[in-house]
């Protein structure tokens, strides 16, 4: 018990320290007052732009991620097994990704851009990895791949990578709408122990750093997942990032592809329209 | 993070002039255990498991060589720089401390 | 509940953080001091006499074992790594030079060390003049914030080096 409550009284007094540093404790700031009626949300621009903001980064950073991206991406490997598992047979219907969408599935080429989008099935927002299990069990009649094990993030690399080089358009209009809405209050909704929301450091405070980290400006946030990420010292999906966010600010973690992570993806892959699809991304 | 140890990617320039002198990007999967590490689920350690001895056969001549250690990061990558100045197979070998031999050749034909 | 356990907690908290930022700043100011003209390999230890002292046992044993009291020129080498690493585990290191690769003489061998691993020994690469250019680039472990010296022995026995410092910050803010 006397353990436990000396660890506690850490605990509070470090976050409360951060909070100080962000200054976030401080009395006013834009996202709050963005965030005062609840019906409508103004949409901000980062406080800072994304050419200052690179310049920081290269500053603090160095060429270090660049280099290593030129050098080998060590999620290629994934991106070999997911084209191999496009080609594999899986299932009760005897069929593999290949049968319906062409050899190598290459008629899926430029496909991914519009994703997340909305689905009349769902009633919501259908994102890449959704579509792929919703298919493996409709069409082939096999298991879902289970989210952020192996093959599922290869046959999402895979086939994501066939849109390389394309741009984002993933569009909000019609039924999309009320969703895009709710991504967005998700975004600007605080939440957790620390009182965070995703616009706090990504709009206001981006291009400052939190714990030694530069916290990015929230420009190509959307383009590269599946990503090899330095810190997991693996390959993970955006909703992982989305996850890792969460934690960070001592709030409920949502599951993977549930509704409020789904629309959040929509949000954030809709104010990153026309940036162009790099996967694999090889990222801090 | 790769399924499987001993997958290999070796990485040269598209265009090879001759005697130009050109990145050789190799990559392996290995877990490089450490031996500190624990298993969380068995509680036991994690007997150490790495790549020791790399080398690099250029034509019959052996061009590079380099002595690891556990403090080569998994799924190791090197990059290391060659005079492609005749037409001759890369042979590139990798061993662990378990025995292990894994190799991969590839041709450089300079133009 | 005793009035101790929330004093103690204090005191352990801002001895904790105190420490840290002495030892950030401290780090931060070293590092821009960096050593020029030759130095004992046993005596490079870091870029100033108050780094040395501090410069963890192992790492002076295991250069002196390795090259004796030969000196090293602290010039010729480039190194480049993060200033940062959010994982110790993946620290990518790119060493070059521009000293010479031909018969007779070229760099021989490649050294990485890291001050504050368990085993300071990184790596070695052994180069002939068939390889054209003495370079490098590797991904190592780092188990905390140190020194990453890398080193250059050329066919002559001459000594060439440079060292860096990399910050790792487990538990950064990144999630």
């Amino acid at each position: 018990m006397k353990t436990n409550i000396s660890i506690a009284a850490t605990m509070l007094m470090a976050p409360a320290a951060l909070l100080l540093v962000l200054g976030v404790i401080s009395p006013w700031n834009r996202v709050q007052a963005a965030t005062q009626s609840e019906d409508t949300i103004e949409e901000l621009t980062p406080s800072m732009s994304y050419e200052e903001y690179q310049k920081r980064y290269e500053k603090y950073y160095g060429d270090a991620t660049a280099r290593m991206a030129e050098e080998g991406n060590p999620a290629d490997f994934l991106l070999d097994d997911g084209k191999e598992l496009a080609g594999t047979v899986a299932g009760s219907k005897g069929k593999s990704c290949a049968s319906c969408h062409g050899k190598d599935a290459l008629q899926l080429k430029g496909k991914a851009t519009d994703y997340p989008k909305y689905n009349a099935d769902l009633k919501g927002i259908m994102t890449l990895p959704l579509q792929i299990n919703i298919c493996r069990e409709k069409q082939m009649g096999a298991e879902p791949l289970k989210y952020e094990s192996y093959d599922q993030l290869a046959l999402t690399m895979y086939i994501k990578s066939l849109s390389n080089g394309l741009p984002i358009k993933v569009s909000i209009d019609g039924p999309a709408k009320p969703f895009y809405e709710k991504g967005k209050a998700a975004y600007y909704k605080r939440r957790g122990q620390l009182n965070f929301s995703c616009a706090i450091c990504h709009v206001e405070y981006a291009g400052y750093k939190a714990r030694s980290n530069l916290i990015s400006n929230n420009k190509h946030h959307a383009d590269h997942w599946p990503s090899y990420r330095l810190k997991w010292g693996k390959t993970g999906s955006l909703q992982r990032r989305f996850r890792g966010c969460l934690k960070n600010m001592r709030a409920k973690r949502a599951a993977y592809q549930s509704e409020e992570l789904r629309n959040l993806e929509l949000y954030l892959t809709y104010i990153n329209n026309g940036d162009l699809i790099q996967v694999p991304g090889m990222r801090m | 993070m790769p399924q499987g140890i001993g997958k290999i990617k070796i990485r040269l320039p598209k265009t090879i002039r001759k005697g130009q002198v050109i990145a050789v990007k190799t990559l392996i999967t290995h877990p490089m255990e450490t031996g500190f590490r624990t298993d969380k689920k068995t509680k036991k350690k994690v007997p150490a498991f790495y790549i020791n001895d790399v080398s690099v056969y250029y034509g019959d001549t052996l061009v590079t060589h380099a002595d690891w250690t556990i403090a080569v990061s998994a799924n190791p990558f090197m990059t290391f720089y060659l005079k492609a100045d005749k037409k001759a197979p890369l042979k590139i070998v990798w061993k662990d401390i378990k025995g292990g031999v894994y190799q991969k050749t590839v041709q450089i034909t300079p133009q | 509940m005793k009035k101790d356990d929330f004093s103690h907690a204090r005191r352990d908290f801002l001895k904790k953080t105190g420490f840290a930022s002495v030892t950030l700043l401290s780090v931060s100011a070293l590092s821009s001091i960096i050593p020029s003209g030759n130095l004992k390999v046993g005596s490079w230890l870091g870029p100033g006499e108050a780094e040395a002292a501090a410069a963890p046992e192992n790492i002076r044993d295991k250069l002196k074992a390795t090259f004796g009291d030969r000196k090293v020129k602290m010039s010729d080498v480039t190194m480049k790594v993060p200033i940062i690493a959010e994982n110790g585990a993946v620290v990518p290191v790119n060493i070059s030079s521009d000293l010479p690769m031909e018969e007779g003489n070229y760099v021989k061998k490649i050294y990485i060390f890291v001050d504050e691993n368990n085993d300071p020994f990184i790596a070695d690469v052994e180069l002939t003049p068939a390889n054209g250019k003495a370079a490098l680039s590797l991904r190592i472990k780092m188990r905390k914030t140190s020194q990453v010296r890398a080193i250059l022995e050329t066919s002559k026995g001459a000594l060439y080096g440079t060292n860096k410092t990399v910050k790792v910050t487990i538990g950064g803010c990144g999630g």
